[in-house]
């Protein structure tokens, strides 16, 4: 199913890759992919392990070549450009700084490929390194920076080009959670602040969370959702990006009861109400997101006996008793140390939030 | 109580014991040697060689064959070592056999195979007249050209497989990174891979030198005694005119230039890998 906002981004569609596909050795990792990004987005790839997320991104900077389809950049195909004349940045994820250069060279590096005036270079090196606040290691070997550090001077090398759109792949994930959290927030406000078009690829859905305007949620090789993350979370496109964006209450079931606009699905918790038109008959999932359920009747209310409950701090986690596939889930606010595991209690929550998909076999 | 680096560094010891007894000892002995006569300090020994226009040329051939030999070595090799360090699999395997078979056959079964193609009948003539590019045979055994092609040969994996082990070991990213910030192959090439190759470069220009320098085996057969070489005055010097003074002494020179390259690619190597 195709997200209706990927079609309505056709207004604004600064970067189009159209029908694209790539087989490698006769094994296609992605095919007929469209791809569209407006100017000055940020915008995610968040799917799992080998769902060709860092394939497109190399076919979008021409690393890759692709076997069908079309890459367009401001208008220009640029399919068939050779990816040194691109003007597209790449941040690799283990940053590829060059090791017999120092930062200030690294940084220059770009500078120089493209014949830039070597007076220009001192003043826009200084610029780029106070931009990623790394003034002060300007003569240090790259060998001798933290992962942090040289993520930043992996950034400024990348910008000081000034390039049409920046690409990085999983930059973050070669660093620890604090630090990843801090250079999240530092990289967007930077990005945000140049006007720069980006694409993040990533498998840490809070990760794009944070850092992208829209993310597009891929699954071998196919885009399930491209939306804002509030979109996404709230109205998942598929069973599949429900899971793989947030947590929910999940169970299967059978449609019993039709009509209105709603069906009744009978499940191995009982009867639920969710919106939607499907044939009697159908196999469907439903899904809840945990902090729509509350612990006492609701539209609709399942007796669930307690597995665990997780004090989190902030919020409590009811982990309720269920055989796969499905999951009972319930995050209430606030520490709620009165339940115990081995207690029932009831999951209410109301029609209008109840999201259905019909089960795929 | 010894620190753990150097209790570890007693490993060494069997290693470095054996160097010494059966390496430094009878070397530093032969350098003694060359600066005595009669048992009194005397540089009388060098002063006469180097005063000999026929122990010069000698010294400048010796010198001139292993400079050449090292750089046409390394014209071949480097190419080849870029070709293996993007090779995978199957290929890469047909490479490295490629590179060490050849080790295994000795120098004098490579000498007559090299007879055969070089000779004035030989299959390198024969081509080249049938092709009609030469009238006549052109002698190629028994030269300098011949000696250094062959010496070459021989010491190609010398100078390969370094360099193919610092162009192994370099992030396969740095290529794409380059590209991506707008430089073409040949600035990538210019700028990144060959600085980031030096060290290997220097190293096999280290282990062809000092080998070809020394060597004795091939030039005795391929070019004779006709063109000496200071490994081969030094063997006449020990073996037929039982002069150990002059022997000595140009063992003597042979070391000291050994040295110097050995202390200069290291020192070489670590000013090139110091910022890495
Ligand atoms: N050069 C290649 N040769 C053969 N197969 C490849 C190549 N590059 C990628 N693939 C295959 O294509 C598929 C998609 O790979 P890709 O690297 O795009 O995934 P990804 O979404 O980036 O995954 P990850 O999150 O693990 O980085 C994988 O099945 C992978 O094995
Ligand atoms: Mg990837």
């Amino acid at each position: 199913m195709k997200d209706p906002e990927t079609r309505d981004m056709g207004s604004n569609k600064y970067l189009d890759v159209t029908a694209v596909g790539k087989a490698f050795k006769g094994t296609p990792v992605m095919s007929d992919m469209d791809f569209r990004v407006g100017r000055g987005e940020l915008v995610s790839l968040l799917g799992p392990s080998g769902c060709g997320k860092t394939t497109l991104l190399r076919i979008i900077a021409g690393l890759t070549a692709a076997d069908t389809g079309e890459v367009m950049l401001d208008g220009r195909a640029i399919t068939s450009v050779p990816p040194h004349r691109r003007n597209i940045s790449v941040v690799f994820q283990s940053y590829a700084l060059f090791p017999h250069l120092t930062v200030a060279e690294n940084v220059a590096f770009g500078l120089r490929a493209r014949g830039v005036n070597k007076a220009a270079h001192g003043p826009k090196v200084a610029e780029a390194l106070a931009l990623v606040r790394m003034s002060d290691f300007a003569e240090r070997p790259v060998a001798a920076l933290s992962g942090g550090q040289q993520q930043r001077v992996a950034v400024a090398r990348a910008l000081i080009v000034d390039p049409v759109l920046l690409l990085l792949d999983e930059p973050f994930s070669a660093l620890d959670r604090k630090l990843r959290e801090t250079m999240q927030v530092e990289l967007k406000t930077l990005l945000r602040a140049r006007n720069m078009t980006a694409i993040f690829v990533t498998h840490d859905q809070d990760e794009a969370m944070g850092v992208s305007d829209r993310i597009a949620v891929m699954s071998a090789g196919k885009i399930e959702q491209f939306a804002s993350p509030s979109e996404l979370y709230a109205r998942p496109a598929s069973a599949f990006v429900m899971d793989f964006v947030g947590l929910s209450t999940r169970l299967t079931g059978k449609v019993v009861e039709t009509g209105a606009g709603r069906i009744t699905v009978h499940t191995a918790h009982g009867s639920v109400t969710a919106p939607g038109d499907f044939a009697a008959g159908t196999k469907v999932t439903i899904g809840v997101r945990p902090e729509l359920i509350r612990t006492e009747p609701g539209e609709n209310t399942i007796s669930v006996t307690l597995e665990d409950a997780m004090v989190l701090g902030s919020k409590t986690q009811l982990h309720g008793r269920a055989e796969d596939p499905n999951r009972l889930l319930c995050e209430l606010p606030g520490m709620r140390s009165s339940l115990t595991p081995g207690e029932t209690v009831n999951f209410g929550w109301s029609i209008a939030d109840t999201l259905v998909y019909e089960a795929s076999t | 109580m010894i620190r753990r680096a150097e209790r570890i560094g007693f490993l060494a010891l069997p290693g470095l014991s054996f160097l010494a007894i059966i390496y430094a000892l009878p070397l530093f002995m032969l350098l003694l040697k060359s600066f005595q006569i009669d048992g009194q300090f005397s540089i009388l020994e060098y002063v006469t060689f180097f005063s000999d226009n026929y122990s010069m040329s000698v010294l400048w051939r010796t010198l001139r064959v292993a400079f050449l030999t090292t750089g046409l070595a390394l014209l071949i090799a480097y190419p080849t070592a870029i070709i293996m360090a993007r090779a995978k699999g199957i290929w890469l395997s047909v490479f490295l056999v490629a590179m060490v078979l050849p080790m295994s056959v000795g120098v004098i079964v490579k000498a007559f195979a090299w007879s055969i193609l070089f000779r004035t009948r030989g299959v390198l003539n024969d081509t080249l007249m049938s092709l009609g590019l030469t009238e006549a045979p052109i002698r190629m055994l028994f030269t300098e050209t011949a000696l250094i092609i062959g010496a070459a040969n021989v010491f190609l994996p010398f100078m390969v497989l370094p360099i193919y082990t610092v162009l192994r070991q370099m992030d396969s990213r740095l290529p794409e990174a380059t590209v991506s910030l707008g430089a073409t192959p040949v600035f990538r090439f210019m700028n990144v891979t060959l600085p980031l190759s030096l060290p290997g470069v220097v190293a096999g220009c280290a282990f062809t030198f000092s080998l070809a320098i020394s060597m004795y085996v091939i030039p005795s057969l391929i070019v004779g005694e006709r063109q000496q070489t200071l490994s081969m005055l030094t063997a006449r010097s020990f073996l037929y005119l039982r002069n150990e003074a002059l022997g000595a002494t140009i063992s003597s020179i042979l070391l000291i230039i050994a040295i110097s390259v050995v202390l200069g690619s290291s020192w070489l190597a670590s000013r090139l890998g110091a910022r890495q």
